[in-house]
């Protein structure tokens, strides 16, 4: 046997141990490199992987690699931990400590390698499907496998140096301790049977007035909140985990009609026992699960715009002319002509719009015509309205201004063409988004409209508003006209003299993006959850041979299967769902106020998002449980 | 020449109480001889152990082994030392789980970067004279307590150490297992000309060696040496634990038939 050949035994020997921390490293690699993937897909800046994909997945990538930097420190630790026993009898057999740091490192480069390699393959063997996903997510027409040593070397690149790094980190941690250390056990040193009753009522503190504020999100400076929060609640909760939980263990304690009551005694201080060794785990597993949660969540609630963007986009396609715009007719028949060409049905609304100042706000109002409007409203299934001369009605921007809008009763006089009008009411339906008119408009009748019209006939502008019931077919329409309208951005020329907006173009556009984010959101969460496991898993393992004894005894001692998983249950749930329990609250008060921000400038609710996401990795949680237990129950029950 | 001699050690432990575990104690050992150190509980003995292993340094005093003060060397070299010089037994075995009998045996060597010919000839070697051959591939989980002391005897002997240290080697063995693995020691002890340190609480695993030395409270407190007769030597050496009293747990009641 030969020095390599040991360390080679030591990992693969001990495979059980490593098994959950090999399976969160291999997934996590898979993802890198799928990520990758698409970054180095020749096809970049071909349609939509262009920007926003692209910073996505390098961002994503960015997110895995520093994750991953302290999942292995991590691991590292609990490893050496773990095994700081079988590290002083080889320093005392006469092993050098360079000796025993190189046989760290050389195990942390053999799981390196190992995971490494296996991410790859796994992730070249996925990255067909994974392709088709992102094509039709992103809706193109093709997405082409392709093979290029880019991926390859940038994700075997990226994880080797981790796992040299933290083999290197180990190696040198290892190399200056001594046998004496390792006999008290690593990371042993505080003092495992106390807490500071001031750090313990801190956690409480702040994580109460974390989601205290949280609440009152909105209301307060969201970038303060977004700055002070996350750090209070971290600090919160690890003081949660290390000080507070015993504190409220102890309170129990004192409560001797409540805890001296048949196994309670045994049971709770056996808990307690486990909250203080794993306290740091536990805050782990919860801070990664509340980042797990938040970012699909936040991700989910993003979708939840492009489900509402229908309804603030009722049109199809929106052609503006500002007065002395010489190719009004030249696009409009352009755009018919594509409509038709694509084969789509639609309705072609023209409406004429006046601006004049109102004597009430002294701001301009929009005023259109009782007719038009009506047609509109008919083409888009809406109710008519019915106006009397010097009647009028608003005609709501929004779907949630419409009640604001009903209340409202104003007398005023456009001042330009004097027409006295009384605003009552407003024209059922949404008809014509924000962004076309503004916020401020109104429904006039026949009769005053061409009064209004005929003080200014050269200031009308003409609004051609397209109904396309396939609008999201829509995305190759007009877009000529949009090209223009980039290129006169870009130069900063002068303001030209239409406007032309084509919902379903964007809609593809945002849809996709928030699709494909989701989806990178999704995969960094489940790594994020894999690792979360791989910590409980592995300190459950390094637990195993003493609760496998226990556990004879206990079957001896005449206990049936019934009541043992009681006991096993008694000791896993803690471990699995107290830091989810945390990690479930933090991620309700931070939804919460992420609402309290949407409300701001959408004006969306993202409640069903959010119940969505949390019942999700509820179930989630629920099926890794059991998978645990499962797997455990066998290992127990079954031979050494 | 001595071939481990300690002279006027002390061993004090700071911490929230400060503790003299050694107070000082000198004593001598010659190469070849099977020395049992006998004392109560905390008395001292395995922090003996430790300073002569190297693993802690004492306060005051020195400790030469074959001529050379453990303390004074480089922690590579005190590495080195250990693994070509020494060699232990210990009372919970200490084999590594993951490791095969035969590995298990071979891992000084290994740290010793042998050539794999020579290693296989001093395993076969060692592992014929103490009767392991039939267990070479299995685990230690696979084996009995009695065969899993005789692999870490084995371990302890592999690279041929000038002395061994053995801290409560039957501890963990019922009575038989422990007489078989008494009788390798002094086997070995004779043919080898070994040196062996051996702490106990048991009197019938002192009863094997030439001479028990009895510290108390981390001092020297007597000595009594081998005479022909195991049985009288064993009574005499239950005479002299009653003399030095402590706490009677510590005393295996068992009488040798």
């Amino acid at each position: 046997m030969t020095f390599r050949q040991f360390a080679y035994r030591n990992v693969v020997r001990n495979r059980r141990i490593y098994a959950a921390f090999f399976l969160a490293s291999v997934f996590s690699v898979m993802v890198f490199f799928l990520y990758s993937m698409l970054m180095f897909h020749p096809g970049i800046g071909e349609r939509f992987i262009t920007g926003i994909t692209l910073i996505g997945m390098t961002a994503a990538d960015v997110v895995l690699y520093v994750f991953m930097l302290f999942f292995l420190f991590y691991s590292m630790r609990a490893f050496m931990q773990a095994r700081s026993g079988e590290f002083a009898l080889l320093l005392q057999i006469g092993m050098e400590r360079r000796q025993l740091g190189k046989l760290l490192l050389l195990e942390m480069l053999l799981l390196g390698a190992a995971s490494t390699a296996s991410g790859i393959v796994l992730g070249f063997a996925f990255s067909k499907y994974f392709f088709m996903i992102v094509r039709e997510l992103l809706q193109l027409p093709t997405l082409p496998l392709y093979v290029s040593w880019e991926p390859f070397l940038m994700t075997a690149g990226a994880f080797f140096s981790l796992f040299l790094l933290i083999g290197l980190l180990s190696a040198y941690i290892v190399s200056n301790r001594d046998i004496s250390e390792f006999r008290k056990g690593i990371g042993g040193e505080a003092d495992p049977f106390g807490y500071s009753p001031g750090r313990a009522a801190a956690g409480i503190l702040l994580l109460l007035s974390s989601y205290g504020a949280a609440l009152l999100a909105g209301r307060v400076n969201v970038l303060y909140l977004s700055v002070l929060l996350p750090p209070a609640a971290t600090l919160g909760t690890y003081y949660f985990f290390s000080h507070s939980i015993l504190y409220l263990l102890d309170l129990f304690r004192d409560q001797k009609s409540l805890y001296w009551k048949r196994t309670r005694l045994v049971s709770l201080a056996e808990t307690a026992a486990k909250l203080r060794d794993n306290a740091n785990m536990f805050f782990i597993v919860a801070i990664v699960s509340t980042v797990a949660f938040l970012s699909v969540g936040t991700l989910a609630s993003l979708a939840t715009y492009t489900a509402q963007y229908r309804a603030l986009n009722p049109l199809g396609l929106v052609y503006e002319s500002y007065p002395g715009n010489p190719h009004e007719y030249e696009h409009v028949t352009g755009l018919m002509k594509e409509l038709e060409n694509a084969g789509l049905e639609y309705t072609h609304v023209p409406l004429t719009v006046a601006r004049e100042e109102s004597s009430f706000s002294g701001q301009p109002i929009n005023i259109l015509r009782e007719g038009e409007v009506n047609l509109l409203a008919e083409t888009l299934g809406a109710g008519p309205v019915q106006l009397r001369p010097g009647e009028a009605v608003f005609l709501p921007y929004s779907t949630e201004a419409a009640p604001r809008l009903q209340d409202a009763d104003i007398q005023t006089e456009l001042e330009e063409s004097g027409v006295e009008v009384h605003v009552k009411g407003v024209v059922g339906g949404l008809l014509l988004p924000a962004y076309s008119l503004g916020t401020n408009s109104v429904v006039v009748s026949e009769t005053d409209f061409v009064k209004v019209a005929s003080a200014q006939t050269d200031s009308l502008l003409h609004i051609h508003a397209f109904d396309v019931p396939d609008w999201e077919e829509t995305v190759g329409i007009g877009l000529s006209i949009e090209q223009a309208m980039v290129m006169s951005e870009i130069q900063q020329g002068e303001a030209l003299p239409y406007y032309f907006k084509n919902p379903g173009l964007d809609y593809s556009i945002i849809r996709s993006t928030f699709h494909l984010l989701l989806l990178t959101g999704l995969l960094v969460a489940m790594v994020f959850l894999l690792a979360a496991g791989s910590f409980i898993y592995f300190k459950l393992y390094t637990m195993l041979d003493r609760d496998r004894r226990q556990a004879a005894v206990l079957k001896r001692l005449g206990m049936t299967e019934r009541e043992f998983i009681k006991i096993v249950n008694r000791q896993l749930i803690p471990q699995f769902f107290l830091p989810w329990g945390i990690a479930m609250l933090h991620s309700t008060f931070a939804f919460i106020s992420l609402q309290a921000i949407w409300k701001e400038f959408a004006d969306i609710s993202i409640l069903n998002e959010m119940a969505l996401v949390l019942v999700g990795f509820t179930v989630i949680q629920l099926l890794y449980f059991y998978l645990i237990r499962w797997r455990y129950l066998a290992h127990v029950k079954g031979p050494a | 020449m001595p071939i481990v001699s300690i002279e006027d050690v002390i061993k004090i432990y700071e911490g929230k109480v400060t503790h003299r575990a050694l107070d000082r104690l000198s004593f001598d050992v010659e190469e070849g001889e099977f020395l049992a150190v006998m004392g109560p509980s905390g008395s001292g003995k395995t922090t003996l152990l430790n300073l002569i292993s190297g693993i802690d340094m004492p306060t005051s005093g020195k400790v030469l082994i074959k001529g050379t003060d453990p303390s004074a060397l480089r922690p590579d070299d005190l590495a080195r030392f250990r693994r070509r010089e020494l060699g232990f037994v210990f009372q919970d075995f200490n084999l590594l789980r993951m490791l095969t009998v035969e590995e298990n045996i071979v891992l000084p060597l290994t740290l010793d970067r042998l050539p794999v010919a020579e290693m296989d000839a001093r395993v076969k070697a060692i592992t014929a004279r103490l009767g392991l051959e039939g267990i070479l591939h299995k685990r230690p989980d696979e084996i009995s307590g009695g065969q899993e002391q005789r692999v870490a005897i084995a371990r302890a002997l592999v690279h041929r150490p000038s002395i061994v240290l053995a801290d409560e080697p039957t501890g963990n063995l019922d009575s038989n297992a422990a007489r078989e693995v008494l009788d390798l020691l002094g086997t070995i002890n004779r043919e080898n000309r070994t040196t062996f340190i051996m702490v106990t609480h048991d009197p019938i695993a002192a009863s094997y060696c030439d001479r028990v030395l009895f510290i108390k409270d981390g001092a020297y407190y007597n000595e009594i040496h081998k005479d022909d007769r195991r049985r009288t030597f064993f009574q005499r050496i239950l005479n002299m634990l009653s003399l030095l009293g402590g706490n009677v747990d510590d005393l295996s009641s068992v009488r040798l038939p």
